[in-house]
């Protein structure tokens, strides 16, 4: 019966349909690399040198190519200058437009991601548990999962008006797809070994959850919040740009129509700002939640 | 049902027998009149139904296990140790027959039982520390925290690891992970411990310090201990007694009394004249049973 499995069957995610092993492998092996030995002061500083050389040298790169082709070349009406995009960016986002646009939309996002982490985990692990309701739900489930959520915003403007519940629900609507099936994913392939220790200790009910089912699906249900936030980010701008008075979407199509170029790029300047903060921040939290896992997968790659 | 009988090798006590079973006469265990074992196997069978057609993994097994024994079960490769073993503790049902503990019929895993298994990098929960790994059971059960301190510094004190409460099991050496399951079934005071070759992964100088190790507990204790093993040395080496099982479908081969002297030490023990006649006899019958030596077909005879 326990026949050989490879070690923490957690590691080996068999390739589903949600890209979740894909996922995962971007975000697990990320550990330093080398023994984990105090390094002397001059080494250290270099290598944060490095470090700073390796995230600035890109954009740099970039921002350089955009000076000299806006300043040399033909002005484009269609394309600011560096310079004039900075002052744009502060001129746009610094004053009333907070309070407006970008807080409203960073609500709604916020909502939507936690609504989508909530429903995703509480569903998942109900599904992965139960074997019958997986069998009952997973056709239907992949059916859903396979509508584009933007098609959903007119019948949800109808359904629940235009108001920020629609485009809540528009965030939510895809962005519960990864951590959904990931959380199924990972309950299912959960240690044999493990579930029989937790069995003979007479673990079960909620403290089985929380002890053993929730922390053993953890490295999945991450690679799926990761997942969720760029796609809750992209659906909470487009949700934006249907039937709204105010929010980043609303603002950008509008600085669009009346042509205020710089300033619709200034906008789409922030979106980006956001997505990289949000990334920044879920990998903090990441690196908190499954220091266990990132461990023992650094250590089984030295063995 | 009980009689015993000197085997071929003149000295090895068997404490077997024969018995009118289901499944006709088949060489039994040691048993014991009816509620005074701790732990009682009789006429269990498991089969297991494949796509492929039925598998007979066990087909008849009966003995007792008396309170504070340490007994080994050994036999050949693929003679369906592990699956007795799951049986006996519960996570799997048996096809037939029963198991009882304390005269109760074992229908899920027992509250007074631990398990230690082979796997012990899968065993335990690698996000929690090794104190936390070993206080989980206990916090399951709802005992308060004073106790529960108490049981686990005096568990991981008995295995030697009073200075990793803060390490991650993965952290550790093999050895110190398995010291770390042993703590976790120490400190859960079970009455009936259950191992299943739980040194099996292990190098061999780390195995002797945990052989006697189980001893030390074991003593410490007064817990009924089986122990599930391929290793004949260590079976004769641990056991109060070894209980040899054929080759699948599995049957008792012979219940051997092991009458070595209580104290036991890796080097005395080992190179004593007992030692290898025991040694002898058990390798003995493994060989047979590896040859597909079958203990009714004898009894036939």
């Amino acid at each position: 019966m326990s026949a050989e499995i490879p070690l923490a069957s957690h590691t080996n995610l068999p390739d589903s349909s949600t890209g979740a092993a894909q996922a995962n492998r971007a975000v697990s092996p990320k550990g330093p690399s080398g023994p984990r030995q105090p390094r002397p002061a001059s080494k250290r500083a270099t290598g944060a040198l490095k470090g700073l050389f390796f995230i600035a040298a890109l954009p740099v790169i970039l921002v350089l190519i955009w000076y000299i082709s806006t300043a040399v070349g033909e002005k484009n009406f269609f394309v600011p200058t560096p310079a004039l995009l900075v002052e744009t960016f502060f001129a746009t986002w610094t004053g009333d437009r907070i309070t407006t646009d970008v807080i409203p939309s960073l609500t709604r996002l916020l909502i939507g991601i936690a609504g989508s982490i909530i429903i995703g985990i509480v569903a998942g692990l109900l599904i992965g548990s139960v074997r019958w309701l997986r069998a009952l739900t997973e056709p239907t489930l992949e059916f859903f999962r396979a509508i584009p959520p933007t098609v959903l915003i007119p019948v949800l403007m109808l359904l629940i008006g235009i108001g920020d519940d629609m485009k809540v629900a528009v965030i939510i609507s895809g962005a519960v797809w990864p951590i959904l099936l990931n959380t199924i994913e990972g309950v299912r392939s959960m240690d044999e070994v493990l579930s029989d220790t937790t069995h003979t200790y007479g673990i079960k009910g909620f403290n089985r959850v929380r002890y053993l089912i929730l922390p053993s699906a953890m490295p999945q249900i991450m690679a799926g919040i990761r997942q969720s936030l760029s796609i809750a980010l992209i659906l909470m701008v487009i949700s934006e740009m249907f039937a709204a008075s105010s929010g980043l979407g609303f603002t950008i199509v509008q600085f669009q129509r009346s042509f205020a170029i710089p300033e619709m790029w200034s906008g789409i300047v922030l979106l980006g700002i956001i997505g990289v903060i949000m990334s920044f921040i879920f990998q903090l939290i990441e690196r908190n939640v499954l220091r266990w896992y990132h461990g023992l997968r650094e250590i089984e790659n030295a063995a | 049902m009980t009689s015993d009988q000197t085997s071929t090798a003149g000295t090895v006590i068997s404490q077997g027998g024969v018995a009118e079973t289901p499944d006709g006469l088949i060489t039994v265990g040691k048993t014991m009149p009816d509620g005074q074992a701790m732990l009682s196997v009789r006429n269990m069978k498991k089969v297991y139904h494949t796509d492929g057609g039925d598998i007979e993994a066990v087909r008849n097994l009966t003995f007792d296990l008396p309170q504070g024994q340490l007994a080994c079960l050994v036999g050949p490769s693929g003679s369906g140790k592990t699956t007795l073993l799951k049986c006996i503790a519960g996570l799997l049902a048996p096809s037939a027959g029963e198991v009882t503990l304390h005269g109760k019929k074992v229908t899920g895993p027992p509250k007074s039982m631990a398990v230690v298994f082979q796997e012990y990098g899968r065993s335990l929960f690698p996000w929690m520390r090794v104190r936390d790994n070993v206080e989980l059971p206990l916090k399951n059960a709802g005992m308060d925290k004073a106790k529960r301190d108490e049981l686990v510094d005096n568990a991981l004190e008995a295995v030697g690891l009073a200075h990793v409460p803060k390490s991650y099991p993965w952290q550790l050496s093999g050895g110190m992970q398995q010291r770390v399951a042993i703590a976790r079934a120490v400190a859960y005071q079970p009455q009936v411990l259950l191992m299943d070759e739980p040194f099996a992964a292990v190098d061999a100088q780390t195995r002797a310090d945990l052989e006697d190790l189980v001893r030390s507990v074991w003593k410490k204790l007064g817990v009924s201990v089986l122990f599930v093993t391929h290793d004949i040395d260590e079976s004769v080496y641990l056991g109060e007694r070894v209980i040899i099982l054929s080759s699948s479908p599995t049957v008792i081969q012979e219940d051997v009394l092991i009458d070595l002297p209580d104290e036991r030490d890796q080097l005395e023990t080992r190179s004593s004249q007992r030692f290898s006649e025991l040694r002898h006899h058990v390798y003995e019958q493994i060989q047979l049973a590896k040859k597909g030596f079958r203990p009714e077909d004898a009894i036939a005879r």
